[in-house]
């Protein structure tokens, strides 16, 4: 079957997540009428809400928080008063204790007590005399900037749960790429614009849908059907027909029946490794080579409804304790109170990190309830007793993993999907990179500016980088490419060197010239002592007196402690700003480190 | 698309250019307001003889002197002063700076 309609452009969306049915929406905004192709039976993606006997499960945990006000508006003019606003507590469980999250540094050492706090004291000043020369791996990158003992409380078990790899083989590029770049751009900014306290406040509580956020999704699939598109579920796309770097069609089965469907302009937010796999003719070798070698990690969530009304009031818990293999636990009632039909129970979701195919992602669903339904009591959070119920849900493909050298095989990737006239790749898997719901919402606004509006957005450049950009376009009001020169124009004048010789040329002639003149008037005005407060400049300047020959001497010597001075001057000006763009770096890092779970 | 300089990359390599006219402005106005308040600071002071020194700074301001309304003349020079030296001390720096940079660039 062959779908089109003459005389209109027509836009195929593949994925029904957060980016491609923003795409959809925005699409259906200029008129257009967009199809969107969802493999699944929801929408929503990794952003979906499950149904389970009437109870939500949110996959992941997903808190509508953004600094892009294009998004915010969107969530608001789709859901209006829908939303909630929720407090925000989350704490850390290891070896039998809670600790707030972001990390608070006296509450840590609190709940650590006295003998381990003066250890974790202890660790931290001998790492930060005594550093690990390299940082090629998490292990060392953390324990530099934490202390080992620190390390082994706040990262090390949770890592390993969500990557499944001892920290010491995890590479030290994915979290070094979060802060290498973001920490001096920040120091800039905070120089020039300081945050208020609305963004601290907005990150201690939340705005959540009232039914999570596949209440969002479902939302703006009838509105894109309302405007006349269609987003079409269990449709999976099996292959793209090409004609050099044009698409010219899918070929996508929906209920085991397989129709081929043309369009004039494709987005995309599958998996960019899929989308490579699927062309038809296939991609040169080395493409497919180099989509082959970007991975993901997955998860499932077992969730269970709990015979007990407030079993324990944070939105989630990270589970550090290794002796259980769960990694977060999800309270759905703390998010909203509406995703539990039953007042007198609860809900929760158990995270356990996994790889498609691997002993926990196969483990029967039975074994997987009867494993969480002991983890959680194991943890003091339930009884056994009281869970009367659960259901599994997996979530594929959740995390692109940032190994040593995905850059080097998604740069060629990347490379080679820009050559497509009328292709555009969307999304967190669609860019292979840790977009939140809100900038992969981003990503299908771009996209669409650009296929419509033929703007040049650069989607790839859509990250978490940009959170400060979008902080200080909030408060400023100042759009992010006059930002930029803004940025670029303040880095240079504030974070270049003074040339130590110049300063010391220019300082040291000045000076030998002043002192020349300042002799010559004296000599010039004579008198029966001529100069005789200046010429005690002889007691540091030997031969030196007020007279013409003194005042070439002045000049000599004017100069030379005059190029002195600006010398030291510049360089101790320069050391000043390296040792506090050191600092800036240091403290960002660690401001980051405090959050680093989330990023999970 | 050429890729934005690092930070790091700017902070090593670049050197600053003053502005010649701000820092003139800025000096002046130091030195200028310097000698104001150490002039009447001395004359809040009082004594015998007041300021000894610094009314040798007469030799080079004419009609200044140690006194509210020299402190006023002394703003006005060391101002002036002030001025001279901010503004030849960045003009000098930059031709400097501009110089040696231009001879580190290998000409394309």
């Amino acid at each position: 079957m062959t779908e089109n309609r003459q005389g209109e452009r027509q836009f195929a969306i593949v994925g029904g997540g957060p980016a491609g049915l923003t795409a959809a929406y925005e699409l259906t905004k200029f008129g257009h009428r967009p199809i969107v192709f969802e493999k699944l039976d929801t929408v929503g993606g990794l952003a979906r809400t499950a149904n389970y006997k009437g109870f939500h499960f949110d996959m992941g945990g997903h808190r509508f928080f953004t600094k892009v006000p294009e998004v915010q508006k969107m969530w608001q003019e789709v859901l209006h008063d829908d939303f909630l606003r929720r407090p925000r507590l989350s704490r850390i469980y290891y070896q039998g204790r809670f600790f707030h999250y972001p990390l608070k540094p006296f509450n840590a050492l609190g709940g650590l007590g006295v003998i381990q706090s003066i250890l974790v004291v202890l660790s931290y000043l001998r790492w930060q005399l005594f550093p690990y020369r390299s940082e090629d791996t998490f292990e060392q990158w953390v324990t530099n900037r934490f202390g080992r003992r620190l390390f082994l409380t706040f990262f090390k078990t949770y890592t390993e749960k969500v990557w499944g790899i001892p920290c010491s083989t995890l590479k030290a590029e994915w979290a070094a790429q979060r802060i290498k770049d973001l920490s001096l751009k920040s120091a800039v900014l905070n120089m020039f614009f300081k945050p208020r306290r609305t963004i601290k406040t907005l990150i201690e509580e939340f705005d959540y849908p009232r039914l999570g956020p596949g209440m969002m999704w479902n939302a703006v699939k009838q509105e894109i059907e309302r405007r006349n598109g269609s987003v079409q579920l269990r449709s999976d796309v099996l292959r793209i027909h090409r004609t050099g770097s044009r698409i010219d069609s899918l070929v996508v089965r929906c209920d085991g029946e397989e129709r081929t469907v043309t369009a004039t302009d494709f987005i995309s937010s599958m998996p960019i490794t899929e989308f490579i796999k699927k062309l038809d003719p296939p991609a040169p070798p080395e493409i497919l080579e180099s989509a082959s070698r970007l991975t993901y990690r997955d998860f499932l969530t077992v969730c269970l409804i709990v015979n007990q009304p407030d079993p324990f009031p944070d939105n989630w818990i990270y589970i550090h304790s290794p002796e259980v293999k769960v990694g977060r636990i999800q309270n759905f009632k703390s998010w909203s109170p509406a995703m539990v039909p039953d007042p007198t129970k609860s809900s929760l979701g158990l995270e356990y990190f996994c790889t498609e195919g691997d002993e926990t992602w196969t483990m029967p669903d039975a074994d997987l309830i009867a494993l969480g339904t002991q983890e959680v009591e194991r943890i003091g959070l339930a009884r056994q007793a009281d869970v009367e119920d659960g259901c599994v849900v997996r979530v594929d493909k959740a995390y692109p993993v940032y190994d040593s050298d995905y850059r080097e095989h998604l740069d060629r990737v990347r490379g080679y999907v820009g050559g497509f006239t009328n292709f555009q790749t969307i999304g967190r898997n669609g860019l292979h990179r840790y977009n939140n719901q809100d900038h992969a919402m981003l990503t299908g606004m771009l996209a669409v500016r650009n296929a419509v509006l033929a703007e040049t957005n650069d989607l790839w450049s859509v990250n978490t980088d940009q959170e400060y950009h979008e902080e200080i376009r909030a408060e400023t009001g100042v759009e992010r490419h006059d930002l930029e020169q803004l940025l670029q124009t303040a880095v240079r004048q504030a974070f270049a060197k003074l040339d130590r010789v110049a300063l010391g040329l220019s300082i040291g002639s000045t000076a030998g010239v002043l002192l020349f003149l300042a002799t010559l008037v004296l000599v010039l005005k004579g008198g029966d002592v001529v100069g005789p407060r200046l010429g005690l400049l002889s007691q540091f300047f030997p031969g030196y007196a007020v007279t013409s020959a003194g005042a070439l001497l002045g000049l000599l010597y004017g100069f030379i402690v005059g190029f002195v001075g600006g010398w030291f001057v510049a360089a101790l000006r320069n050391a000043a700003l390296f040792l506090y763009l050191a600092v800036s770096q240091h403290r960002a890092e660690r401001q980051i480190l405090r959050r680093l779970l989330e990023y999970f | 698309m050429a890729a934005e300089p690092k930070l790091e990359e700017i902070v090593f390599t670049r050197v600053l250019r003053l502005n010649a006219m701000v820092q003139g402005i800025v000096v002046g106005l130091l030195a200028g307001t310097l000698i104001f308040i150490a002039t009447n600071w001395l004359v809040l002071k009082g004594g015998p003889v007041v300021g000894p020194h610094l009314s040798l700074l007469n030799q080079f301001f004419i009609g200044y002197q140690v006194s509210f309304r020299g402190s006023l003349i002394g703003f006005a020079y060391g101002s002036v002063l002030g001025f001279v030296i901010g503004y030849v001390i960045a003009a000098v720096y930059n031709l400097a700076a501009g110089a040696r940079e231009r001879r580190r660039t290998p000409r394309a």
